[in-house]
């Protein structure tokens, strides 16, 4: 038993990418469990309008955090606040009562705004200063968006980001390293194919079978859930559409540095597993300390969940949408193109140096690049 | 015009896979390969065939329509059947698809594949499968067929069955490349080229090789086996010149002019690598 | 003397499917017994059960005079296939894990390692050449002294003389008086053996020397100008052709029907007994 003990420690020693997964998980679910996973809103942005704006931002106080005052807007530019996903909670002064909107899509800032206001208008109730934002102020409060703060109704959306992160990234990745485990990846260098033949080919059936997972997803969340698609099934579509993009990406680049299915797989849960987690998926993004929130910024589900949750939620326009579409289009590019050149090496060998296989059941690896000098007489 | 490759250079990291070897494939003829693994068999037929360039030197190849490859690993989707893996060849290659239909059929009857049709690649048995792999490399009907080991681990009743398919191509004017760790197949081929750590260690036909043996070959009965007393046993003669085949021991003696037998290629291609042992 | 190991009538079914019919084989100390088969013979089953891997379903399997057991297994080496050496592994780490298994003591005697793999001892074997990783298989299996070896294809892809000197380790150990079963597909290496047992099917087809099993089989060889055109005319009068060299040999055949089949073209026609090899195949068919 002893030398069973011995021969597997040597051999996860080498294996890197295990050691990699069995230290990097548990740090990052450290991270994650400790400094993000929180459904405490610490801070709600704020957007007031109206002629009280001054004095409104001056009573409001921690959590609410006031971003945003325009004394000569209404009650529309503060619900395109909203809406544009600029603010959580939106104050009109100049009516009657001062009219507060609370974005039901953000869920838990919208909890924490209730919360604060129920608190607030009892700490009122006692002695007022003079004018009218003192004494008993009785605002009206309405929950745009997402009136009964339903959690499904924030989920689906969510959920099909994470629809398309899943195939995109690991099923793509098995499906391309399936062709190196199979010994016809060579075969395919051979034949009279292009190298963008070959990765279309590869990656289209994914994109469709994403496109069908992603209608059903909708389809039960509206018909069975009852979720509201509120927005532009075109502004939608352009962010699936991107997103795939580089989802699709990623699974053929995992593919192309994996020399088998089991090491594809690694590779691509610890690509999903952070963006679950940081994405604002799951834990409001406003609730992650800062010091970590910057993670989140750098994944794509993070900017896909914007796009759909905005889309279908609050009919956000694409205008406002800027900023995760621009995000995504660059990061789509900068994806898919390594991921063909990777592709292309393979397929239209030119002469680098690369280990070769091991007999029958061998496999490549590539080590560097170099130049050469070969020339091809064809006839 | 005569396929085939001048002066290869394959490198892997520090290794060098291919040391300036040349081979030529003339149409209608099979021209083997062998040598052990590790010999760069494998690299030299993927640089014919086009899988990889290599760092210096010419290959004289086809386009890639007209060149069939067929790599170690047996180049056939396990998870697709036979018929579905000769559809992709054909779609692949363009060919016309009631032509290839035709042609694949008769390689399958001839190979005696066609009950197998519709079984997935991957639950043939390995000689069934090689055979799928050759006819497919085949079909586009090729000016240049490049098989690398496609017999290797296969029983001998689907050896034949892929002999006649190789025999059958290069009947019809291919020029057959095969590579092969079985000397008796290579005595079969028109031409034979014997690779040892990436050198070039003989070529020639089998007999010009064998020709060209220096010296000549005693035989020492071994006992031991393959004789009738189990516990009798000489013990090996001359160090390294000797080695063990057929329940015997043969003896290489450089300077002698006439042997005991006759070398055959594997015996000619034995003493050429104990010559280079000796040398190094 | 007790046969090392002895299948008495085994038979093995698979559900509906019979792998194993009827089969007799032994292996007596000194002697190296070749198992030759087309692939779905039944070899590897035999194997799996003379390993004690999985049982019968009717007839006995003894291996030193007992049905396998884990004892039995200590007297065993065995080399597979694949070579079952871990690929994270350093020579010395692959030897000393199998030298702890097989419960002999501690460490890996250092008579066991063969000089030509003692420079490879740090190496990872992942990062071996083929035929290094085949000696490193060979001395792992030798290294507790076994008193029967069994190998699976032990040549398969080795060049001729790195076969020729596997072999020499192969006799070594049956003259020092284990007993040896192999498995292989090249057919000049049955010469090697004492005895042959031939497989199709599930049940043995032939077994004895390979003189005995070839008996008067015939085969006709046939020289031609264009070995092309006679291997077409030949193919179309439906005989069974094989290539040799720049001729054509056609087993099981009579010289006149051959003659007859190619007509008029030029052609010495010989008859000539057949190899192993054909005879083998004349006996697989007939299964």
């Amino acid at each position: 038993m002893w030398a069973m003990i011995v021969k597997e420690f040597r051999q996860v020693r080498r294996d890197r990418r295990t050691l990699a997964m069995m230290i990097v998980l548990p740090v990052l679910l450290l991270v994650v469990l400790g400094y993000a996973a929180s459904f405490d809103v610490k801070s709600i942005s704020v957007a007031v309008a109206g002629p009280q704006a001054a004095a409104v931002q001056k009573l409001l106080g921690a959590p609410f955090k006031v971003t945003e005052t325009e004394s000569a807007q209404g009650r529309a530019w503060a619900t395109d606040q909203l809406r544009d996903g600029q603010a959580d909670v939106a104050v009109v002064t100049g009516g009657a009562r001062p009219l507060v909107l609370i974005d039901g899509s953000q869920l838990f800032s919208a909890r924490a705004a209730l919360t604060a206001l129920a608190s607030h208008a009892q700490g009122t109730q006692g002695p007022a200063g003079p004018g009218g934002a003192g004494g008993a102020i009785k605002p009206q409060v309405t929950v745009l968006y997402n009136p009964d703060l339903t959690t499904s109704d924030i989920m689906i959306p969510g959920l099909c980001g994470v629809v398309l992160v899943f195939i995109g990234t690991i099923i793509t990745s098995l499906g391309v390293v399936r062709e190196r485990q199979s010994g016809t990846l060579e075969q395919l260098a051979v034949m009279p194919l292009k190298p963008r033949d070959v990765v279309l080919g590869k990656i289209v059936p994914y994109f469709l079978v994403a496109t069908v997972d992603l209608v059903i997803v909708l389809a039960v969340g509206i018909a069975v859930f009852g979720v509201p698609f509120r927005g532009s099934p075109f502004t939608f579509a352009l962010g699936a559409l991107l997103f795939l993009f580089v989802t699709l990406g990623f699974g053929v680049l995992i593919s192309s540095v994996s020399q088998n299915q089991g090491q594809a797989i690694q590779l691509a849960m610890m690509t999903l597993l952070p963006q679950v987690l940081l994405s604002g998926l799951i834990f409001p993004l406003s609730s992650i300390v800062a010091g970590v929130r910057w993670i989140a910024y750098l994944l794509p589900l993070t900017y896909f969940n914007e796009i759909s949750r905005g889309v279908m939620l609050r009919a956000e326009p694409i205008g406002p949408l800027w900023q995760p579409f621009v995000f995504l289009t660059l990061l789509g590019l900068v994806v898919v193109t390594g991921a063909t050149l990777r592709f292309r090496s393979y397929l239209a060998p030119s002469g680098r140096e690369r280990r070769g296989p091991r007999g029958r059941s061998g496999s490549s690896a590539d080590t560097s690049t170099q130049t050469v000098r070969a020339q091809e007489v064809g006839a | 015009m005569s396929w085939g490759a001048d002066d290869l250079v394959v490198r892997y990291g520090k290794t060098v896979a291919v040391d300036h070897v040349s081979v030529d494939a003339p149409a209608g003829q099979v021209t083997a390969v062998v040598g052990g693994d590790g010999a760069g068999k494998s690299t030299l037929l993927r640089c014919l065939a086009g899988a990889q360039a290599p760092l210096t030197g010419t290959v004289r190849r086809p386009a890639k329509e007209a060149v069939g490859y067929l790599p170690s690993s047996s180049g056939v989707y396990p998870d697709l059947t036979v018929t579905e893996n000769l559809d992709f060849r054909a779609t692949g290659y363009r060919l016309a698809r009631s032509a290839a239909r035709e042609r694949a059929a008769e390689y399958l009857e001839q190979a005696g594949l066609t009950e197998a049709s519709d079984r997935l690649a991957g639950q043939l048995s390995g000689g069934m499968r090689c055979k799928l792999g050759v006819i497919a490399a085949m079909l586009p009907k090729p000016q240049l067929l490049v098989l690398d080991e496609p017999t290797t681990g296969v029983d001998p009743v689907s050896r034949s069955g892929l002999w006649w398919l190789i025999a059958r191509a290069a009947a019809e004017g291919c020029a057959v490349v095969l590579a092969t760790t079985y000397l008796d197949e290579a005595e079969r081929c028109a031409s034979v080229l014997v690779l040892d750590e990436g050198k070039v260690l003989a070529t020639g036909t089998s007999d010009e090789i064998i020709a060209a043996m220096p010296g000549a070959l005693r035989s020492a009965n071994a006992g031991g086996s393959g004789g009738s007393s189990p516990r009798a046993s000489t013990a090996r003669p001359e160090g390294s010149r000797a080695w063990r085949r057929g329940g015997q021991w043969r003896v290489w003696d450089p300077d002698a002019t006439a042997g005991d037998f006759q070398p055959d290629l594997t015996d000619a291609v034995t003493v050429a690598a104990i010559a280079k042992e000796v040398r190094s | 003397m007790s046969p090392l190991a002895r299948l008495t009538g085994v038979t093995k079914k698979f559900g509906e499917f019979t792998a194993v019919k009827d089969v007799d084989l032994n292996v007596e100390p000194g002697e190296i017994v070749g198992l030759l088969g087309a692939n779905g013979a039944g070899k590897t089953t035999v194997i799996k059960m003379l390993l004690g891997l999985i049982g019968t379903t009717a007839g006995t399997v003894e291996l030193f005079g007992q049905p396998p057991s884990r004892q039995t297994r200590r007297r065993l080496g065995y080399v597979p296939q694949s070579l079952g050496l871990y690929d994270d592994l350093t020579t010395m780490e692959n030897l000393e894990f199998s030298a702890a298994a097989f419960g002999g003591k501690p460490g890996v005697k250092d008579t066991a390692i063969p000089d030509a793999i003692k420079q490879y001892g740090k190496d990872l074997i992942g990062a071996l050449p083929l035929g290094v990783q085949r000696r490193v298989a060979f001395a792992q299996a030798l290294e507790h002294e076994p008193d029967l070896l069994i190998l699976d294809e032990p040549t398969s892809g080795v060049d001729p003389l790195g076969r020729a000197r596997l072999w020499e380790t192969i006799a070594g150990a049956a003259q020092a008086g284990a007993g040896v079963l192999v498995t292989t597909h090249y057919m000049e290496e049955a010469s090697e053996c004492s005895r042959l047992v031939i497989m199709a099917g599930g049940a043995v087809v032939a077994a004895g020397t390979a003189q005995e099993i070839i008996g008067t089989s015939q085969a006709v060889v046939v020289l031609a100008q264009s070995w092309a055109d006679a291997f077409g005319r030949l193919e179309d009068a439906g005989l069974p052709v094989s290539l040799a060299g720049r001729g054509v040999r056609v087993p099981g055949a009579r010289s006149e029907d051959v003659q007859r089949a190619l007509g008029d073209l030029p052609a010495v026609v010989q008859d000539v007994p057949a190899t192993l090899e054909e005879r083998f195949f004349e006996l697989v068919q007939g299964s």
